[in-house]
């Protein structure tokens, strides 16, 4: 396996491997899911989700630190029987796949809809997999590198929108908290939601085993979810207080509609919008090349090839074609909202029921086991 | 003789294929001086004998005993040769007196009280020998001596040290590499008077037998870097090393990356200073310029005025060589993505004026920028190979045609030959030539990109430029290192140029044996109140 020579990842860079998967093409649509899931309480549904999302990181995080040199394709067979682990192993490939691809799906829509109005969607979503392709052939230590390389050209564009559109902000419109009759079913269907959003943080299991020191693994997935939940906090936060929850409802992607509200300081851009998606195109392939990587070094793993290159290049015709299987817009993100929970069991199940298995065995993994 | 034998031995006398005098070298290569000068002499004139430059003089040494000088006329020193050597050899030394040596007398006679040479050594090699000659020293062989003895006359004419053409420093040395390797090696030997600068000479390419000198500095370089070095270099097999150039392609990492992954220059004190940091120097015989390994990317924008200047200066003066860095890079995409996707983004006022200046233009934007940009690198191209006589009027013609009449013609709108110009001043800043023409190559890639899907064919452009360039590696040290991964002693020399006694640490990516460059001491002098010496009020006294 690659990963275990370039043990060379430190706690900074792993946090920046968190950090920018988590902020990807989500951040556009997440007001939305939270403000339909609870109106003016969309803040408090998103942080419920990133609590769900936290805990989800933490036992990804734990299990991979119990079994520091190895990712969960090895310890998997080790913990609960070859067979078994094979299946969850294809059964997160699958998964992985097709986050992927929904991804790439989702920013091609985007782009087409806000900047590249005469060009088809199957093109911006295959330029976005080829890249994310090409650039998963690398190695792990290039990995961390371009996430810590990319992290502040996506953290600085991100804030940057949000504290500038607060001064259009009416706070009366995030109030009550709670929001406007509480209906807990649909809360909680809006913070799993949100939750299925953060799930390319499940990238950690394949940096933890080449890390430096695993041991503050923990350390780096809490200081990721921190700043990556105050982004998420933030832009829902005032987005919904710019426009009001229900108008935010109506808004396809309000976090760009944001960015059309704010003007820099200095009268030398005229308009934010088109500027912020070109910047956020560095989110996006940040996000997608952490879960096509996961998905090429999975496959890799399982099919015990020495080498991950020609499988990146041979999974995205498969990739593609799962991109443009939503029809249209609408059956994209029912696609991507029913995929995502269900991925929720996958995501934090199969680590969970991993982590309690070793436990009840006693199984630990050696730090220094095969090196 | 019949008229048969005749034919016979004609076509034995000329072998249509007769061996060339190194295989025939080779094949001798055991072979050892007998101390019979006939014989030797006689083989040697079958292998050099076609040669009008090659010398063979018989002398009596001592006035007694029958020798004979070797030598290529052409790669000695005459009136060495002839003055100094000849005369020594002939005249017997006072003391010899009369009587007949015993050989090992003679030789340690000839060797250490009549040739005041420099360099003189005994060899029974006849393959040494023939090294020997064309190194331009001079063979002695004295008949019955079973040793030739081997004299350095090598004399080559060169140029003189000049300043540096490709490096102009505001302020800093004015010396710069020649193409003689022994020059080149005492320009840093003179700058580094320690014995641990070590220079370890090698020979390569199999006709050319080009020597190279590794140079590095024992108890700061990593030894393992070292080793990385040598046996990149023993790996090369090739019949000439023409330029350090054909050595930077044998040892870089990536052969098909444009960005370079080996830093050459021309300049002694730059060397000396990447020496200082840890790093290895080659230089090459027959070429002025050194070869620095490993290069990150930051040393392609650094020069040594950065350094001779103040800090404040000098990070000022790099901020404005990064940002002309940038323009090159993408200031034509930029332009064409906003003029033909997206004008929304600048001031209407602006948007307007643009558009006005572009109404009798006939292409888009973008095969106008692409237009202008390719005439403006043929015009540079151009320029660079031309005689510098006819130099300025082309450099006249250019500019009328590029800047003046393109417009005029309605084939260019004012504002493109702004940009375009802008571009290419910016690509002129940067010092490092090759790094400034993969980014020149590349910005041609970005404005292609803008022109098929505008800021965001730029973007894409920009994630692939910058994930290649982390991906690269120089003898292992990522190329974009100290920047990333982060080390903070090393960003403190990347786009500012912090103070020295700020930079205690030598690049830590380097790996270096002794990581301290500044004394302890030297921090808590510098940061104390300055003595006021010649106070008005009150000036310090003498005790």
């Amino acid at each position: 396996m690659v990963a275990r020579r370039f043990q060379t990842v430190t706690v900074m860079e792993a946090s920046a491997v968190l950090i920018s998967t988590l902020i990807g093409v989500g951040v556009l649509a997440l007001p939305r899911f939270a403000a339909e899931a609870g109106n003016t309480g969309g803040p408090l549904v998103t942080l419920l989700g990133l609590v769900i999302a936290l805990v989800g990181l933490a036992l990804v995080t734990m299990v991979g630190m119990r079994f520091p040199r190895e990712s969960i394709v090895q310890y998997g067979e080790r913990v609960i029987g070859r067979w078994p682990a094979r299946v969850g192993t294809a059964l997160l490939i699958l998964y992985f796949a097709a986050l992927t691809s929904l991804t790439a799906r989702e920013f091609g829509m985007v782009v087409v809809t806000s900047v590249l109005e005469r060009t088809p969607v199957a093109i911006t979503t295959i330029v976005m997999l080829v890249m994310a392709a090409v650039s998963s052939r690398s190695n792990m230590s290039t990995f961390a590198y371009a996430h810590l390389f990319y992290l502040p050209f996506i953290l600085i564009p991100g804030f940057g929108i949000v504290l500038l559109a607060m001064k259009n902000a009416t706070w009366l419109n995030v109030q009550p908290w709670l929001g406007n009759n509480p209906h807990p079913m649909s809360m909680a269907t809006g913070a799993l939601t949100i939750a299925a959003l953060c799930q390319g943080s499940f990238v950690m299991t394949f940096v933890v085993p080449a890390m430096r020191e695993p041991r503050r693994a923990l350390r780096s997935s809490v200081w990721a979810m921190v700043v990556a939940s105050a982004l998420y906090l933030l832009t829902v936060l005032t987005t919904i207080a710019v426009f009001g929850a229900e108008a935010t409802k109506l808004l396809l992607w309000p976090t760009l509609e944001l960015a059309k509200t704010t003007m820099l300081p200095g009268q030398v851009l005229e308009r934010l919008d088109a500027l912020f998606l070109i910047v956020w195109v560095t989110a996006v392939f940040t996000s997608l090349y952490s879960t096509y990587a996961l998905t090429a070094r999975a496959l890799q793993e399982l099919s015990g090839l020495r080498d991950h290159k020609l499988l990146c290049v041979f999974l995205l015709p498969y990739v593609f074609v799962i991109a443009m299987l939503p029809r249209d817009i609408l059956q994209m993100y029912r696609a991507i909202e029913w995929l995502g929970r269900i991925g929720l069991v996958l995501t934090v199940g199969y680590p969970l029921l991993l982590l309690i298995v070793a436990v009840c065995r006693k199984q630990r993994g050696e730090l220094d086991a095969e090196a | 003789m019949t008229i048969w034998q005749r034919l016979t031995r004609f076509t034995a006398r000329s072998n249509p294929n007769p061996l060339p005098p190194d295989q025939v070298l080779a094949q001798h290569q055991d072979d050892s001086y007998s101390g019979d000068i006939h014989a030797t002499v006689s083989f040697f004139q079958h292998l050099f004998g076609v040669n009008g430059d090659w010398v063979i003089r018989h002398i009596r040494v001592f006035g007694r005993y029958e020798a004979v000088l070797l030598y290529f006329s052409n790669l000695v020193n005459r009136a060495l040769v002839s003055e100094s050597l000849m005369q020594a050899l002939l005249r017997p030394p006072e003391h010899v007196g009369t009587g007949k040596l015993a050989k090992p007398d003679l030789r340690r006679v000839l060797m250490e009280e009549t040739v005041y040479y420099g360099e003189v050594y005994s060899d029974n090699r006849l393959m040494r020998l023939a090294e020997a000659l064309f190194r331009g020293d001079t063979v002695l062989l004295v008949d019955g001596l079973p040793e030739g003895i081997v004299i350095s006359t090598r004399d080559v004419e060169h140029r003189s040290i000049t300043q540096p053409m490709t490096e102009q420093s505001i302020r800093g040395a004015r010396d710069g590499f020649v193409e003689l390797l022994a020059t080149n090696i005492a320009l840093l030997r003179y700058r580094l008077q320690t014995p641990n600068l070590r220079v370890k000479l090698q020979t390569l390419g199999q006709l050319t037998k080009t020597k190279v000198a590794v140079c590095y500095i024992e108890g700061v370089t990593n030894p393992a870097l070292l080793q990385e070095v040598e046996d990149r270099l023993a790996a090369i097999n090739i019949d000439g090393i023409i330029d350090a150039g054909t050595i930077e392609q044998f040892i870089e990492d990536n052969h098909w990356s444009p960005f370079p992954q080996v830093q050459n220059s021309e300049r002694p004190d730059k060397c000396m200073a990447q020496l200082l940091e840890g790093r290895v120097v080659i230089l090459t015989d027959g070429t002025p310029f050194a070869l620095i390994v490993p290069a990150v990317f930051s040393q392609f924008y650094q020069t040594m005025d950065d350094y001779a200047e103040r800090p404040l200066m000098g990070s000022l003066i790099r901020l404005v060589r990064i940002v002309a860095l940038i323009f090159s890079l993408v200031f034509p995409a930029l332009y064409v993505s906003v003029i033909s996707f997206n004008p929304e983004l600048i001031p209407t006022m602006f948007a307007v004026a643009v558009a006005g200046g572009r109404a009798g233009v006939p292409f888009p934007a973008v095969i106008e920028v692409l237009i202008m940009e390719v005439s403006m690198e043929v015009l540079r191209e151009a320029t660079l190979r031309l005689p510098q006589q006819v130099g300025g009027a082309l450099s006249i013609v250019g500019v009328l045609v590029i800047g003046q009449a393109a417009v005029a013609a309605g084939f260019a709108s004012p504002i493109t030959v702004v940009v375009v110009a802008l571009t290419t001043i910016g690509s002129f800043a940067t010092p490092a030539y090759n790094a400034a023409i993969a980014l020149r190559i590349l910005r041609f890639l970005l404005t292609i990109l803008a022109g098929i899907w505008g800021l965001y064919g730029v973007m894409l452009g920009l994630i692939l430029i910058s994930h290649h360039m982390l991906s690269l590696r120089s003898f292992g040290v990522p190329y974009l290192s100290p920047l990333v991964p982060g080390d903070w002693e090393g960003i403190k020399d990347t786009f500012m140029r912090a103070p020295l006694w700020w930079m205690p640490k030598r690049p830590r990516q380097l790996k270096p044996v002794n990581p301290e460059r500044l004394g302890r001491e030297t921090m808590n002098v510098f940061l104390q109140q300055p003595s006021h010496t010649l106070d008005p009020v009150r000036p310090r006294k003498l005790e």
